[in-house]
């Protein structure tokens, strides 16, 4: 669990991030969101202490980071920044050998490491582990800068702007990707970005900032249903509010009892998925199927749409 | 429809140098005979400096070389022909000082004259310009360098040199040439091991505080315009104080003229190529690679070790492979002031014009340079681990 407590940042007169709070509970994905130069990314460098703060202290389990030495902290928190940064005279696997060698892991525990890592972000390591970063797609080193933040296994990760240099199509599967990853080792996340799909994609709960402050921190539901302040609102994107509900929520979550024809849909689709089917099929209802392909309910345009506001 | 016929191709490049061929072999003296190492002398075309049938299979292998250099597009083909040239001239320089010395005349001379150094330009033009093409590593390169020498110290060994006036000049001198060898490289390099020394810091303190770069790149590159006879002059006295008050000093051979004037001047010329490559290489290390490094837990010794110091190692290296060179070249200088190396013989020379004499000090100079120059382009490209 990580404590944020009272975290402020002042450069002389300029106060970067003012008097912030809030808990990320074990495993969860905190994604810290809000224009730029709402002071985002300070906060981030203040959990590993690239930047000292101003005021008020961070704790990890309880313990307040300040009471760790600089180094050794890091060592324990994993680190993606946007350019990934990967070293350019080390190899893909020297590269994420990194924080396992400063720690003085004996050769062999670092070289089962390393593979177990590359299968885990589908890397093959005959092709990959001696390969330069400038041979590697962009993908490519996204994945590897992922790879070498968990490679002593912290379990606490911080990402600046993770996905921020891949074009759409990539960015959606490393995005998958890291939900995947992240679901089976249980790393807490803080993500960083300014991009609200992705906030509503990965966060377990959304950090919103504007200005050094924290206006809001909330699941993503609250923060569509019951924004906290005008700014939050405008952030989210009104138009936008009923889409993101419903791709929040998925077909269980408006499953009705009964039979229909056609296709079914399968239970784990989100509500937005779902519509978008009975739309472009012209369908007012579709049978629902579990993960076997069962039937076992269905579902209607009228169900969802009920889904894309606030309950009363 | 189109017939492809084998078409006549003229290599640019290639056919300059046939004409500079042609230009050596039949309006330049090959060698020129002197009664006396300091007389003025007369040239030998090619044909009048060999016996007929030496003359003949050279000029035909020269002939050959020039087509080749005009004709021929495989790099290959090009470094062979090249190759044989020199492989003949050389040689061919050295048996026709023995055929046109008047047997048992120990005081005429034989040098190599305008046309043997055009042939050997030609030839030189065309193997650089084949080796060029080949692309070759930088493994090949040193090899290539490997063999090149190996040539050379065959032909001097073999003796096929010995009735030329530059390795008569040398014979007369060996002991000498090879002291004045070890003082020159150890002015050279001496100079430039102890301006790495304090340039590597300087550069990294440079880089590291912004207020010392300016105060520091200003005084050095000033340094840099001081021509170096006024450098000796300036340094003339406060050693001389040094050399009369420091007891130590004098005994380490401190004098205000001589090798420390020399070392200390070559040493401050050398501090700026190795301070600026130093700043420049840290500085083009790029900033989300230190970030990652500090985020990662990595000290600021271990960043500096492990990851800036490689990465800015290829751009630190360029500035010790100019200081290198530069200071082969500048340590001839020395001689001026009593310092040695093979300065000392191209003044000798120059006062009593012989011109082999200055040779004697000028090639090994230009040879060391170029070697030099060659080792270093290699080691750079084997550091750029990595690199795009």
């Amino acid at each position: 669990m990580i404590e944020i407590e009272h975290l402020s940042k002042r450069y002389g007169d300029n106060i970067v991030v003012d008097d912030v709070s809030f808990t990320i509970g074990e495993g969860e994905i905190a994604v810290v969101v809000g224009t730029s130069g709402a002071g985002k990314s300070t906060l981030l460098r203040m959990i590993n202490r690239l930047v000292a703060p101003s005021a008020g202290r961070v704790l990890i389990d309880g313990q307040d980071t300040t009471t760790i030495p600089e180094d050794e902290l890091r060592h324990r928190i994993g680190y993606v920044i946007q350019g990934y940064g990967l070293f350019p005279h080390r190899t893909v696997a020297e590269n994420i050998a990194t924080v396992p060698r400063l720690l003085g892991w004996d050769k062999k525990r670092i070289a089962t490491r390393v593979e177990e890592l590359l299968d885990l972000f589908q890397l093959d390591p005959g092709e990959f582990a001696r390969k330069f970063p400038h041979q590697l797609s962009g993908g490519q080193q996204q994945r590897v800068g992922v790879a070498r933040a968990l490679a002593a296994k912290p379990a606490l990760l911080l990402m600046d702007e993770p996905f921020g240099s891949l074009d759409p199509v990539i960015r959606g599967k490393a995005q998958d990707d890291l939900l995947a990853i992240q679901r089976r080792l249980g790393t807490t996340i803080v993500l960083v970005t300014h991009d609200m799909n992705e906030a509503f994609h990965l966060g377990d709960r959304i950090a919103v900032m504007d200005q050094a402050r924290l206006l809001q921190y909330a699941k993503p539901a609250d923060l569509l249903t019951h924004p906290a302040e005008a700014f939050v609102e405008q952030l989210v994107g009104t138009a936008e509010r009923p889409f993101r509900l419903l791709s929040l929520m998925t077909v269980q979550d408006a499953m009705e009892p009964g039979h229909a024809d056609g296709e079914p849909i399968t239970v784990s689709a989100t509500l937005r998925d779902a519509l978008a089917q009975l739309i472009w099929r012209g369908r007012p209802v579709l049978p629902v199927a579990d993960a076997s392909g069962a039937p076992i309910g269905r579902i209607s345009v009228d169900g969802i749409l009920k889904h894309g506001r606030p309950l009363a | 429809m189109p017939t492809l016929r084998p078409t006549l191709h003229l290599d640019r490049l290639g056919s300059v140098i046939a004409g500079l061929i042609a230009l050596a072999l039949f309006a330049s003296p090959f060698v020129t005979y002197r009664a006396n190492r300091i007389v003025s002398g007369e040239g030998r075309l090619l044909v009048d400096a060999l016996p007929p049938a030496g003359a003949l299979v050279t000029i035909a292998v020269v002939l050959g070389v020039a087509l080749c250099a005009a004709l021929a597009r495989k790099p290959l083909v090009r470094l062979a022909a090249a190759s044989l040239g020199l492989c003949v001239i050389f040689p061919a320089v050295g048996f026709s000082a023995g055929f046109v010395t008047p047997a048992g005349n120990t005081f005429a001379r034989v040098s190599p004259a305008i046309g043997f150094w055009l042939l050997a330009l030609a030839f030189a033009l065309l193997a650089t310009d084949a080796l060029t093409r080949l692309r070759l590593g930088p493994w090949g390169r040193l090899a290539a360098l490997s063999i090149a020498a190996g040539a050379l110290a065959l032909l001097l060994l073999s003796g096929a040199w010995n009735d030329l006036s530059l390795m008569k000049e040398y014979a007369n001198r060996a002991e000498s040439f090879w002291r004045e060898a070890r003082q020159h490289l150890w002015l050279a390099l001496g100079s430039m091991g102890a301006a790495c020394l304090v340039g590597l810091p300087l550069g990294l303190a440079s880089h590291r505080v912004p207020a010392l770069r300016n105060a520091i790149l200003q005084g050095l590159g000033i340094v840099q315009t001081i021509p170096s006879i006024a450098l000796f002059g300036i340094l003339i006295a406060p050693l001389g104080y040094l050399a009369a008050n420091v007891p130590l000093a004098a005994a380490l051979g401190i004098r205000g003229i001589g090798a420390a004037p020399a070392f200390i001047a070559l040493f401050l010329y050398s501090l700026l190529p190795v301070v600026a490559n130093t700043m420049a290489g840290l500085s083009q290390v790029p900033a989300d690679v230190i970030e990652a490094a500090r985020g990662m837990g990595l000290s600021p010794r271990q960043r500096l070790a492990q990851i800036e110091l490689p990465l800015a190692f290829p751009v630190i290296l360029a500035g010790i492979r100019i200081v290198l060179v530069q200071n082969l070249g500048l340590a001839t200088i020395a001689a001026l002031i009593g310092g040695g190396g093979f300065g000392t013989f191209v003044f000798q020379g120059i006062g009593q014009t012989a011109i082999d004499l200055v040779l004697l000090g000028a090639i090994p100079t230009v040879a060391l340079s170029f070697a030099a120059a060659i080792i270093l382009d290699a080691i750079i490209d084997l550091t750029r681990r990595g690199a795009a």
